[in-house]
């Protein structure tokens, strides 16, 4: 069971200065990422308003970075004693599979599969649960976003394949 | 006016409307009484729905869980110390003690008629605030505009001034974000790393589902937020002998209408404050405030009534200035942009049925909570029963699949769960996320203004201090981040000379 968040924890900072690193880099590379030979001046010009907010970011990593370089004596990488977060990384790497999933089998398996999957392993173990609910938010999605919004969804290249 | 207000009126009563405020509401209400969900989750999951939908009808959809989820909130914080949305934490106060003297029934009487109470005033200070502030601000130019958006992102930053470095971070890429993509005067991509899909932008739907959607179902995942062994109710629905005798605290309800009304005017305030001044003042108003805190209902009544009266509130900016309160406004203006729909001053010149059906689904979505809740009580209790996994796989496929839906991009897909991913660091570590959404939201407002106000001056700043509207706002800015840092600082000395003493 995790505890409560440590707010000195190291992990802020390390966040804080991943992100200002990162705003830091795209500001640097900022005249080649934007093009700015047109004819407007700066102040109307397309660079002038992100090169502001990477610099409220970069400004607002500056503690993160000293923190990180000079930690204090009883600053400590401790979080919320959670650990790592196995379980949302594998349900995230189910979800990317998912999604993945919809052009190559196609909507309905896709779901059935990922719902399924998620399930059993977030830990339901009766067929009621995992075969039960995937075929309904399979059949819900199907008559929700097909039959009635008539969202495209690609041709499955796994069918495309079967059917020659 | 009178022609306006009957036009909305058949249009808030037609099917369509009635379905999606009803809809809405119970959605709502099942998302406020999951804890760990909230009314933000019901809102972003439903967003992908509202683009096939007219504007008053989508957003009468989402009104209903945005209000919805206030009303259901307060039933899990009153029968198991467990607050549905976080500003119920203060009926939980009152509320729990009460369930524990087997008062249940009165407790949940107080919090449903301070919510129908605290929503309706609210929604009448609406309507009569807005056209006022609208007349004001039809007198701004981009520079006013622009002064007051910076004001709301300052309001915001500055309400977790704890974590000043953190919300700055977060606000900067959120306004950064918005940059991504062709931009709109030059023409010009930016930041699109070489890829023709970034091209189209990060959409606001895909970045709010992601944050807030996803990443709060990995947050499910992880922690098994929702707490359900100890629910118990053992009347069906709402003792309505009960209701009658909280009508005695009628006072107490203005006020507490009133004060949750006005806090949620204020960006960055958000419902807990608005609940908490409520409770407070209202204990030091009613003379009993030794009753208050061991099961008062008249604590219940302020707590509900002050946090059920922010939608409206928040809706006053947002509707006159096009300046979103908090997140759960941003998405609404996410709505109205989407609809080519742009708040402001002029809005309630050019598009008064839109506005009157939204004041009286407003006005309706209360009645209908209140209703739904007090019938259907238990069923409604017992719904923190479901499974958390069970929901977490229902909302996490219901959103993926919802986002791609909206421009049939697999890509869109992709930004969702790498802003999940993010939404979950940042939940988990408690930074502030709400700072990142609004600059989501109003970075594209922000940028266009300064742009526009820096070519009327030729590229001089100074424009913004030559204009009386645009100075009294910086000011006002500059007041908001300068008070608070001094009042910290004097608070640190005084606290340092006491220790100092203490040692001497």
């Amino acid at each position: 069971m995790a505890q409560k968040t440590n707010p000195k924890s190291r992990v802020h900072d390390l966040l804080g200065a991943v992100l200002g690193l990162f705003a830091a880099i795209v500001m640097a590379t900022s005249p080649w990422q934007v093009d700015t030979s047109g004819p407007y001046p700066f102040y109307k010009g397309a660079l002038i308003f992100p090169l502001m907010a990477l610099g409220l970011m970069v400004m607002g990593s500056v503690p993160s970075f000293i923190r990180l370089l000079r930690p204090g004596a009883t600053d400590s990488w401790h979080l919320d004693g959670g650990g790592l977060p196995r379980r949302p990384a594998v349900v995230l790497s189910m979800a990317v599979a998912f999604i993945i999933g919809i052009p190559m089998i196609g909507l309905e398996i896709s779901c059935i599969l990922f719902t399924a999957s998620m399930l059993y392993y977030l830990g339901h173990r009766s067929p009621k649960i995992y075969v039960f609910w995937p075929l309904l938010l399979s059949g819900v999605f199907y008559l929700v976003f097909k039959y009635f919004l008539d969202v495209y969804f690609p041709t499955p290249l796994l069918l495309e394949y079967l059917g020659g | 006016m009178i022609e306006y207000m009957s036009q909305a009126l058949v249009t808030t009563f037609t099917c369509s409307n009635i379905t999606a405020l009803v809809l809405g509401t119970l959605i709502g209400i099942v998302v406020g009484i999951l804890p760990g969900l909230g009314p933000m989750v019901g809102m972003v999951v439903l967003l992908p729905f509202t683009f096939a939908l007219p504007p008053a009808v989508a957003l009468s959809l989402l009104l209903g869980v945005f209000c919805g989820g206030y009303f259901g909130g307060a039933v899990p914080a009153i029968l198991m110390r467990t607050p549905g949305v976080p500003s119920s934490l203060v009926t939980s106060f009152d509320g729990f003690p009460l369930t524990q003297k087997g008062e249940a029934q009165t407790a949940l009487s107080a919090a449903l008629v301070g919510s129908l109470g605290g929503g309706i005033i609210s929604v009448f200070i609406l309507i009569f605030l807005a056209p006022a502030l609208a007349h004001v601000a039809a007198s701004f130019g981009p520079p006013e505009y622009f002064a007051a958006g910076l004001l709301g992102v300052v309001l915001v930053v500055m309400a977790y001034r704890e974590k000043l470095a953190k919300g700055l971070i977060l606000l900067g890429l959120g306004l950064w974000i918005s940059t991504v993509g062709i931009d709109g005067p030059t023409l010009v991509p930016r930041f699109c790393f070489g890829t023709l899909a970034m091209q189209n932008g990060l959409h606001l739907v895909p970045v709010c589902l992601g944050l807030f959607g996803i990443g709060q179902t990995l947050m499910l995942v992880e922690r098994k937020i929702l707490v359900n062994a100890r629910m118990s109710l053992t009347r069906r629905t709402l003792d309505f002998s009960k209701i009658a005798a909280t009508l005695k605290y009628w006072k107490s309800l203005i006020l507490s209408g009133v004060i949750g009304t006005f806090v949620g005017l204020l960006p960055g305030t958000g419902s807990i404050l608005a609940s908490f001044l409520s409770y407070e003042t209202v204990k030091k108003v009613s003379g009993r405030a030794e009753a208050f805190g061991k099961g008062a209902p008249e604590g219940c009544l302020a707590s509900e009534a002050g946090n059920n009266a922010v939608p409206a509130g928040a809706m006053i900016p947002l509707l006159t200035l096009g300046i979103p309160g908090d997140a759960l406004s941003a998405v609404l203006l996410g709505v109205f942009t989407i609809n080519g729909i742009y708040p402001g001053p002029l809005l309630l010149i050019k598009e008064p049925v839109l506005i009157n059906t939204l004041y009286l689904s407003m006005l309706l979505i209360n009645i209908v909570a209140f209703v739904i809740l007090a019938i259907w009580l238990r069923p409604f209790a017992m719904v923190v029963r479901v499974s958390n996994t069970l929901l977490a796989s229902i909302i996490m496929s219901l959103s993926l699949v919802g986002i791609y839906a909206v421009n049939t991009r697999l890509f869109d897909a992709g930004v969702a769960l790498v802003m999940g991913t993010l939404g979950y660091i940042l939940l988990r570590l408690e930074w502030p996320v709400v700072n990142l959404v609004m600059g989501v939201v109003l970075g594209e407002i922000l940028e266009e203004r300064l742009r526009e106000s820096l070519s009327m001056s030729e590229g001089n700043p100074l424009i913004f201090l030559e204009r009386p509207i645009s100075l009294f706002l910086f000011v006002a800015t500059f007041l908001i981040i300068v008070i608070p840092v001094l009042w910290d600082s004097r608070k640190a000395r005084i606290r340092a000379r006491n220790k100092g003493r203490d040692f001497s």
